[in-house]
């Protein structure tokens, strides 16, 4: 299964984004990493080019929230996004923030998983989860 | 003049004609009456007559170059590419297509010398199906490529007649893959000039292979150093009567994703003061700086409409202005320059013989000072005596 991955925004967290990369290939995934500072465009249109079935965004001390809130009317100009699977994780508010409040958030703009402050193992496990489900017709898009 | 001793040199331009013997410069304004080998013989057959055919070089730029348009599947991967691949051989876009919105898309009108279809990785099929052999059947073009990915290569051949199948530009990690449709469409730049009736009459003139001017001024640009006192880095504008040319190095650009050359070459089509006239007054209307520029020129909008020497002059120097102007961060195109970083512009092309060189300074400080809010002042050189392509079609 291909998904392609990166760090949303002006955020420089190259270590977090090699670590995932390299545990995405270790449970099987074709990995197109598009490192730091990736732009959400660049996110859908690398999702197009390569066909990959999961977007995996991660992010630290909250610069997912901007860009979050444009994630909906920008996949909406997307035709044929309509079943990739929205992953984001890190760190997702400035601070240490409260899972209850912001996970809800983060599935309001669009997002399927989110993994705030969760260890990326268990993030990752959360994943083949919602493969599994959707691929047994329990989960829909 | 750096050239070789008996050879004689000619580059057909748009507008005129330069010719240039060891000891001896000339240039003529062409009759557009006249076939180019006609006008060209009548008025330098005399020169002509002395040299050997061998002994002769002709360079041309005189096709106005080729119209492109690139159906791709993404702005950020296959038309970027794409489109940088095609600015880099010398090629005119007019016209990008989102694969995703082709069948909403307008169809040109007018003939497409080249259309170029991109998208997806090789391991990535299925992108293409009827929405594009629709929308190409529309299209009248006289060449067409695919630089796709490679599992829709076969179903593209079979509904898509004369199409030229080339390796994918995009690899399997998103970079990408630039020389064989460089190389592509080089070729096919070369082969339009050579093929133009014009072009091939003049092969009764010179035994040697007639090449694009661009193509001999970008071989010069690595001996600019040695013949002016350029300070690097440095970029070249050459400002015809049908286009405008610039060549820069590299180093010059932030979002550098062609690599195999040292210098590149943008091509704005419609950006000349004679045969391009109307389409750059309509550009400099268009930009809110210009009349701010008239009045420190000492004219109104009026000059517009004036066909008199001092009104070539004006639009001589608006040129520069846009053409700074689109190079700049004050116009987010294709590709920006980091102007405060070149510490000289050589201008090359009809705008040396017009314009005085405190004439062009004048411009470049106005722009500098009002686009890039700066004191920078990049050492002007004037190549008035077509130094420049000399060097490179006797090298």
């Amino acid at each position: 299964m291909k998904v392609v991955t990166g760090v949303v925004g002006n955020d420089i967290h190259v270590v977090a984004n090699r670590l995932i990369d390299l545990s995405l290939q270790a449970r099987g995934y074709e990995v197109f990493n598009l490192g730091v500072n990736t732009y959400l465009e660049e996110f859908f249109d690398a999702a197009v080019e390569t066909g990959a079935e999961v977007l995996l965004i991660s992010s630290l001390n909250g610069e997912a929230e901007g860009w979050g809130r444009e994630v909906k009317s920008l996949k909406r100009e997307y035709k044929d996004l309509d079943d990739l699977i929205m992953v984001i994780g890190g760190n997702l508010t400035v601070g240490t923030g409260n899972a209850e409040e912001i996970v809800p958030k983060y599935k309001n703009y669009g997002f399927d998983i989110v993994c705030h402050q969760i260890d990326l193992n268990t993030g990752l496990d959360m994943l083949e989860e919602f493969i599994q489900q959707r691929d047994a017709g329990g989960q829909s898009k | 003049m750096n050239m070789s001793k008996g050879k004689l040199l000619i580059d057909v331009g748009s507008t005129y004609f330069k010719v240039c013997t060891q000891d001896h410069l000339e240039q003529h304004f062409r009759n557009f009456n006249k076939s180019i080998h006609d006008d060209l013989t009548q008025k330098c057959g005399a020169i002509i007559d002395k040299f050997d055919k061998q002994d002769i070089h002709i360079c041309s730029s005189a096709n106005g170059g080729l119209s492109t348009l690139i159906i791709g599947v993404t702005h950020t991967f296959s038309l970027k590419y794409a489109t940088n691949i095609a600015f880099n051989s010398g090629i005119n876009i007019i016209d990008t297509v989102l694969y995703q919105d082709i069948e909403e898309a307008s169809i040109p009108s007018d003939l497409i010398d080249v259309v170029i279809v991109v998208g997806g990785i090789n391991s990535r099929g299925d992108v293409f199906a009827e929405p594009l052999f629709n929308y190409l059947k529309g299209i009248d073009y006289s060449n067409i490529v695919y630089v796709g990915n490679e599992l829709d290569a076969e179903s593209i051949k079979a509904n898509i007649p004369n199409i030229a199948v080339l390796p994918n530009i995009i690899d399997d990690r998103l970079h990408i893959v630039e020389e064989e449709l460089k190389t592509y469409l080089t070729n096919l730049y070369q082969q339009d000039i050579m093929g133009k009736q014009d072009i091939k009459d003049l092969y009764d003139i010179t035994g040697n292979q007639i090449y694009s001017t661009p193509y001999i001024v970008n071989r010069t640009l690595p001996l600019v150093d040695a013949k002016f006192s350029v300070v690097n880095p440095f970029i070249l504008l050459d400002i015809g009567g049908a286009t405008t040319d610039i060549h820069y190095s590299k180093d010059l650009v932030e979002d550098n994703i062609v690599t195999e050359n040292e210098f590149d070459r943008l091509v704005f089509k419609k950006l000349g003061v004679y045969k391009s006239r109307e389409s750059l007054i309509f550009a400099a209307k268009s930009n809110e700086f210009v009349g701010e520029l008239l009045m420190h020129l000492n004219v109104t909008e009026n000059i517009f409409a004036d066909h008199s020497d001092k009104a070539t002059h004006i639009l001589m120097q608006l040129a520069i202005f846009l053409v700074l102007c689109k190079m700049s961060n004050y116009h987010q195109a294709y590709i920006n320059l980091k102007l405060l970083a070149i510490n000289s512009i050589v201008l090359t092309g009809g705008i040396t013989k017009v314009l005085s060189q405190e004439e062009v300074e004048d411009i470049i400080a106005f722009f500098y000072t009002k686009i890039l809010t700066s004191e920078h002042r990049p050492v002007t050189i004037m190549d008035t005596d077509y130094a420049i392509w000399t060097l490179g079609s006797a090298s």
